[in-house]
């Protein structure tokens, strides 16, 4: 190591309030490495490659490019910097093509006389953005939408964007949480042959298996604290897991076998339209019974929103069945469905399951405040939400907060425990839950787990709908692969992963 | 990307409901004009086969779940055609004439689209920077006061626009910075910054020029009269003679397009609109391009108010805007934040409010109720027409930097 | 007891924001004054004394104490409608409905009102009244339940509609009420105006004169009718739902709850209100309605004002219109007695005023900076403001006014 790193972070601290996010972190990256940086949700990764960017500045500590000190006080001076980033939620205008996100802020303009107006050179900026597309193999169409085109795709964009700015240093945020198999297969390959090209890159993750295959070099992050940096060489996944978690981690669920009885969910040819009117699900036949828990895996966007609003009726299907323990429940509603006994651990917890201006004792009434002894003849019975509260908040050990407490003022955790109290004390036949344990820390998942084996015990039906794949093997009794809306693939829970991944990309498995 | 068959074949389906519900929609037009000049039909036999053939199309496009508007607008204009047939065939030919004059309806039509095209740019300029401007209808009252103000004090009506410009852009400062500094809620201040100019124009124009009311003789806002079309028997009456500022108005639209999607500024403007986190992520300056898209706004919308006031009326008024800078915002979202979907809402808000004026001739009692008519049709063009229409992601929403 | 105390003092720290915010509105509204060569002082006093706010004062007495009456009474006679239509546009911010229409909705309501007090002879007065009072109050429902109606239809955005709205029902009114317009007086000769209502179909006026517009029980439906919002909003399944729509639809639609059938009742019910507030106006002190009376009028539009300062609570929005109410009368010509200040200029001002108040409204920021202020002078004691920032649950009604007016981008 005779020349300068081309990156070192010395000493970085944030601090947000009370809370510190980063704790004296050290980082370097040389040319041509790739640097994995790893660690649980809410280790300071995210909050560490912010102050990088400058988006955030650091309370205290210094960063140095080609080993002079530099001061980053705004996303420019990182882009002027060479730094580029690939952030986890991507950032981009999805009503803009692909052209214009990627040479937005650095468009080439007409010469001449218009050069002081500023008016785009379209061509040229269509141009560029079609050679560096070549010149990586990313095959990508300039014109196209941001909006329609595939999460991988527009993740291809942001690696671009990042080089039509001549990055040296580019920054991956939990790049692969999205991607499917085959997808995170041609992103290591672009990684590799950046990488040949000189390119620094930093690769955050906290997937153990991806890093050992592409990374040179592993920082781990735990709590904001640096736990130290390893060469790939000699690293192992229970070693790597070791310094992440602080402890021996167990990768499996407790669950004993299942006892399947008769069908509860009964769909078949079931048509469902998205907002934009378009056929999300195309024909989807299935069903779930009783005392097991049937996973609906697949990659993001291949029907699975459409169909769990068609269950729970929150979106009528163009055509097909529902059928909940023999009610036809087909259109006509959430108050059907869930009259017929279907409960709904909704996807997004802010948006679908929780008014969260409202109190707990509120939010446990949702589904039943219009029957006594919540209301009668329409007015409430504030003393029988108070009761109920009580009741569930005790049950369900939810912390934080009692009966009059605004949702709002809960940790995610609880949150979804408020929400699983809820679906739950209605004794469902049918729970479907969506993407359950997102977000959540692994104390939290693993209450959520066992909520779902223990609904599962007491004889309903659950529909666990995971992008996952994780979660989906070691909680299913069966797995359902889904793709383009339609179902195409049953496997048992120990299916061969990669098996289950070309299934989920549209591939035909040999006979599972 | 996951085009496949089954998708095409429902488009496939749809469209052909659509293609039906136009031709119908075409019916029913010729249903409108069959007794109108130059045309004049004396029956209203026609019009009525017409508007009924187009009604009950309109009807059956109606069951199909995805082209309800459409069904909806086809029913509603079969149907007044047969009552304004059964009117105009009751009228003598010369009153159809006298108030059907296509040039005069078209040359008083911009007069009163003019201000409201003013208004719609500016609104369209800070929308799409996602500040929401229901503040348009004040900004256009500092126009109509400090533009007649400027025009008296300095004795010249370009002087006058600039100062009427200029007051504009300041109340629109004091939108952007509760706006965007403060982070308002934009429509609760936008609705207080009306009630300050309300106030603030009827404050100075009582203190300064007291009872006398404004000043008689003003240098106003002149008209261009185009050589060689100012007396042909259509173009002459329509476009003959026609104010500067309308000029200066329809100019804009083409300009505005241009810049929102043509150049760079625009460019990043509509980014900051739409994702203003994702915008300042590559660098763009979010508050620095909402202040100037705010301020832009304001001194549209005063422009507007200056033709308003120097240029049409001759005079300034208490909350003489009535309401227009309103009728404004209903363009922009009528438009869908487009300067030339714009200019065909003001168009059509311009032309039935010279119709309802004119309708006059036909009662004097009923032409009240004909004043009614722009908005009207407005309502049920927002209604029939637009509906769900899909506005900046971010406008309306505070932006918190990091 | 402790839940009672922390209820109060929750209650005056919702109070405290709004308060501020009215008092810096005053002293910016009393620097234009001064810019122009007027003195706010005397001008305050003045309108003060306009209001009849005196009259609360015990050593005003004589003469005075009588003209303070009087005036105190046309205060509360403002005051009545104004907390009508604040409701009206409270209800809605509460679903996330914006409703700029309580004008049109209060113009129909007017029509109807004095058409059904004008006609039916022969009626008894009291179920005459009753009939007129809930026939306007039906029409504005039905006024404002079109509004609902499209939004939850066809999406058309409420602001587009009830601007629309307003304008056809001033039109439509100017029409009926002009010359040889169909609800033209008998005796107006040449006047648009209508019918006059006969005296057994009043409002008793229970305080004041009679002949001088005394204080008639109008403001009795006001208060009851605040109740009845506290009541329906909270203590209903129906608030609950609207609750729910207004801070998360999507969730509500989750929940079994349906959005539109929530947006078109709420708007019914909004409008229901600003017809309310027509038939307390014409009944009370009209008696009559003009074309001018239609096109002067600001009462729906000033409750937009009322329900924003008021924070869409009951008793906030009865504080509101009482202020709007006192500003208005205050600053009537026949009220104002100064040779500080023009009196021509006082409507203007009181405009001016409105304005400051609703655009300081629109941001508690400047109000917590404000209350921060002797902290950050380093004057010591606790930190009301920074309190504030931080106590300000989501739940707590300071909040929903933005809140609910922030639920879909782009007007």
């Amino acid at each position: 190591m005779d020349k300068p790193p081309v990156l070192e972070l010395r000493g970085i601290t944030k601090k947000f309030g009370p809370v510190v996010a980063n704790d004296r972190v050290d980082f370097d990256l040389q040319p041509g490495e790739v640097h994995a940086l790893l660690g649980e949700n809410g280790a300071g990764k995210s909050t560490l490659m912010s102050v990088l960017y400058g988006l955030y500045s650091p309370t205290s500590g210094e960063i140095l490019v080609d080993g002079k000190p530099v001061g980053i006080s705004s996303p420019n001076d990182a882009i002027d910097l060479g730094i580029g980033m690939v952030h986890q939620h991507f950032m981009f205008i999805p009503v803009m093509t692909i052209t214009e996100n990627i040479v937005l802020g650095n468009e080439p303009v007409k010469s001449g006389a218009a050069r002081p107006i500023g008016v785009l050179d379209r061509r040229t900026a269509r141009k560029r953005v079609k050679e560096l597309s070549d010149a990586y193999g990313l095959a990508i169409d300039p014109d196209a939408r941001i909006e329609d085109v595939s999460v991988g795709m527009q993740q291809r964009v942001e690696i671009l964007r990042a080089l039509y700015r001549n990055a040296r240093i580019l920054v991956l945020d939990e790049p692969t949480a999205v991607l499917t198999a085959q997808e995170i297969t041609e992103l290591m390959t672009v990684l590799r042959r950046l990488k040949q090209d000189g390119t620094a890159i930093i690769f955050i993750s906290h997937k153990l298996g991806e890093v050992l295959e592409i990374a040179d070099r592993v920082t781990v992050l735990r709590r904001g604290k640096s736990m130290g940096t390893v060469p790939r060489e000699g690293a192992t996944e229970q070693s790597l897991a070791r310094m992440v978690v602080g402890r021996d981690v167990i990768f499996r669920v407790d669950k004993g076998t299942a006892e399947p009885r008769e069908p509860v969910l009964n769909i078949t040819g079931l048509e469902v339209l998205d907002d934009r009117g378009l056929e999300a699900v195309r024909g989807a036949t299935l069903s779930v019974r009783g005392g097991e828990i049937v996973a609906l895996a697949g990659v993001d966007g291949n029907g699975q929103t459409e169909l769990v609003q068609a269950i729970t009726g929150m979106r009528a299907p163009a055509d097909g069945e529902i059928e909940v323990g023999g009610v036809d429940i087909t259109g006509r509603g959430v108050r059907a469905a869930s009259a017929a006994g279907v409960a709904h651990i909704a996807e997004d917890r802010h948006r679908v399951g929780l008014v969260l201006p409202f109190t707990l004792a509120e939010n446990l009434a949702l589904r039943r405040y219009r029957r006594p002894p919540l209301s009668r003849r329409g007015w409430l019975n504030l003393n029988a939400f108070r009761a109920l509260a009580e009741r569930l908040l005790g049950a369900f050990d939810v912390r934080g907060g009692d009966a009059g407490t605004p949702a709002a003022a809960l940790s995610g955790g609880n949150q979804q425990k408020l929400c699983i109290a809820r679906e739950i004390d209605s004794a469902p036949k049918l729970l479907v839950a969506h993407q359950p344990t997102r977000g959540l820390d692994v104390g939290a998942i693993e209450f959520v787990h066992s909520q779902l084996i223990a609904q599962r015990d007491a004889g309903a039906a659950v529909l666990l709908v995971s992008l996952e794949s994780e979660e989906v093997r070691s909680l299913a009794d069966r797995i359902l692969v889904i793709y383009e809306g339609r179902i195409v693939a049953e496997f048992p829970p120990d299916a061969d992963e990669e098996d289950l991944g070309i299934a989920m990309t549209g591939g035909t498995v040999a006979a599972a | 990307m996951t085009t496949t068959a089954p998708e095409l074949t429902v488009t496939a389906a749809t469209v052909t409901t659509k293609r039906i519900g136009i031709a119908a929609v075409v019916l029913a037009s010729i249903a409108w004009i069959l007794t109108l000049p130059p045309i004049m039909a004396r029956t209203a036999v026609p019009s009525i086969v017409l508007g009924l053939i187009a009604a009950i199309v309109g009807a059956g496009v109606l069951r199909n779940p995805k082209h309800r508007r459409l069904g909806g607008v086809t029913i509603f204009l079969g149907l007044v055609a047969i009552p304004l047939a059964l009117a105009m065939t009751n009228q003598t030919s010369a009153n159809v004439r006298e108030v059907f004059t296509w040039s005069a309806v078209i040359a008083s039509g911009l007069t009163f689209a003019t201000p409201l095209l003013f208004g719609a740019l500016g609104g369209i300029i800070s929308e799409r920077s996602g500040v929401v401007n229901i503040a348009l209808d004040g900004m256009m009252l500092m126009g109509c006061y400090f533009g007649i103000f400027g025009a008296d004090i300095c004795n010249s009506w370009v002087l006058g626009a600039l100062i009427g410009m200029a007051s504009g852009g300041l109340l629109a400062l004091i939108h952007a910075y509760f706006s965007i500094h403060l982070r308002a809620n934009q429509v609760v201040s936008g609705y207080a910054i009306n009630f300050l100019a309300y106030g603030l124009t009827g404050y100075l124009f009582v203190s300064h020029y007291g009872d006398n009311g404004s000043p008689g003789t003003l240098p106003q806002v002149p008209n261009i009269t185009i050589p060689g079309v100012d007396h042909t028997a259509f173009f002459g009456g329509a476009i003959g003679s026609t104010s500067v500022l309308t000029w200066v108005g329809l100019l804009l639209v083409p300009v505005v397009w241009w810049f929102l999607f043509r150049t760079r500024a625009g460019l990043r403007l509509r980014a900051i609109g739409e994702q203003p986190r994702a915008a300042s992520t590559v660098g763009l300056k979010v508050i620095a391009t909402r202040y100037a898209a705010v301020v832009t706004s304001g001194v549209f919308a005063a422009l507007g108010g200056v033709y308003l006031a120097d240029g049409f009326d001759g005079s300034f008024n208490f909350q003489m805007t009535d309401g227009r800078g309103f009728i404004a915002l209903a363009a922009v979202i009528f438009g869908k934040w487009n300067p030339f979907g714009a200019l065909a809402a003001t168009l059509l808000f311009g032309l039935s409010s010279a119709l309802a004026f004119r309708l006059q001739t036909f009662s004097q009692t009923l032409a009240t109720l004909f004043q009614a008519l722009p908005y009207v049709l407005t309502l049920v063009a927002v209604a029939g027409l637009i509906g769900r229409s899909r506005p900046p992601a971010a406008s309306g929403i505070p932006y918190v930097k990091e | 007891m402790n839940l009672i105390a922390g209820k109060l003092s929750r209650a005056g720290r919702s109070a405290v924001i709004p308060l501020t915010t009215v008092v810096l509105a005053f002293i910016v509204a009393g620097l234009v004054m001064l810019l122009t060569g007027t003195n706010p002082l005397t001008t305050y006093g003045a309108i003060f004394d306009g209001t009849g706010l005196n009259w609360l004062f015990p050593w005003v007495a004589g003469h005075t104490r009588v003209t303070a009456a009087q005036d105190l009474q046309q205060t509360l006679v403002s005051t009545a409608p104004l907390i009508l239509t604040g409701l009206s546009v409270a209800f809605a911010f509460r679903v996330g409905l914006f409703n700029i229409g309580a004008q049109g909705q209060y113009t129909v309501g007017s029509i109807i009102a004095v058409w059904v007090a004008t006609s039916w002879g022969g009626m008894n007065p009291v179920l005459h009244i009753f009939v007129s009072i809930v026939l306007a109050a039906l029409i504005g429902g039905a006024w404002a339940a079109l509004a609902g109606w499209l939004k939850a239809t066809v999406g058309t955005h409420e602001v587009i509609s009830t601007i629309m709205l307003n304008w056809v029902a001033i039109w439509v009114a100017t029409y009926l009420f002009q010359e040889g317009g169909p609800l033209q007086g008998k005796q107006a000769l040449g006047n648009p105006v209508s019918n006059t209502i006969a005296n057994n179909m009043h409002l008793p006026v229970f305080w004041g004169n009679p002949e001088l517009q005394g204080l008639d029980v109008g403001i009795f439906i006001s208060l009851l009718a605040a109740v009845a919002y506290w009541a329906i909003m909270h203590r209903s399944t129906l608030g609950y739902e609207v609750r729910a729509v207004g801070h998360n639809p999507t969730a509500a639609q989750g929940s079994g709850i349906s959005v539109s059938r929530n947006y078109i009742l709420t708007m019914a019910i909004c409008g229901v209100f600003a017809g309310l507030a027509a038939s307390v106006d014409v009944l009370g002190w009209q008696f009559q309605v003009s074309s001018a009376d239609i096109s002067t009028s600001q009462v729906g539009f000033l409750g937009i004002a009322v329900a924003l300062l008021g924070r869409n609570t009951a008793i906030g929005t009865v504080a509101a219109a009482l202020l709007f109410g006192a500003l208005e009368t205050g600053t009537a010509a026949g009220n104002l007695t100064t040779t500080s200040l023009n009196p021509e200029l006082a409507p203007q001002l009181t405009l001016i005023i409105e304005g400051l108040i609703v655009l300081l409204v629109s941001t508690d920021l400047i109000a917590v900076r404000i209350l921060r202020l002797p902290r950050r002078l380093g004057w010591g004691g606790p930190e009301p403001g920074a309190d504030l920032a931080e106590q300000l649950q989501p739940d707590d009604p300071a909040l929903d006014a933005a809140e609910a007016l922030r639920p879909e981008p782009g007007l």
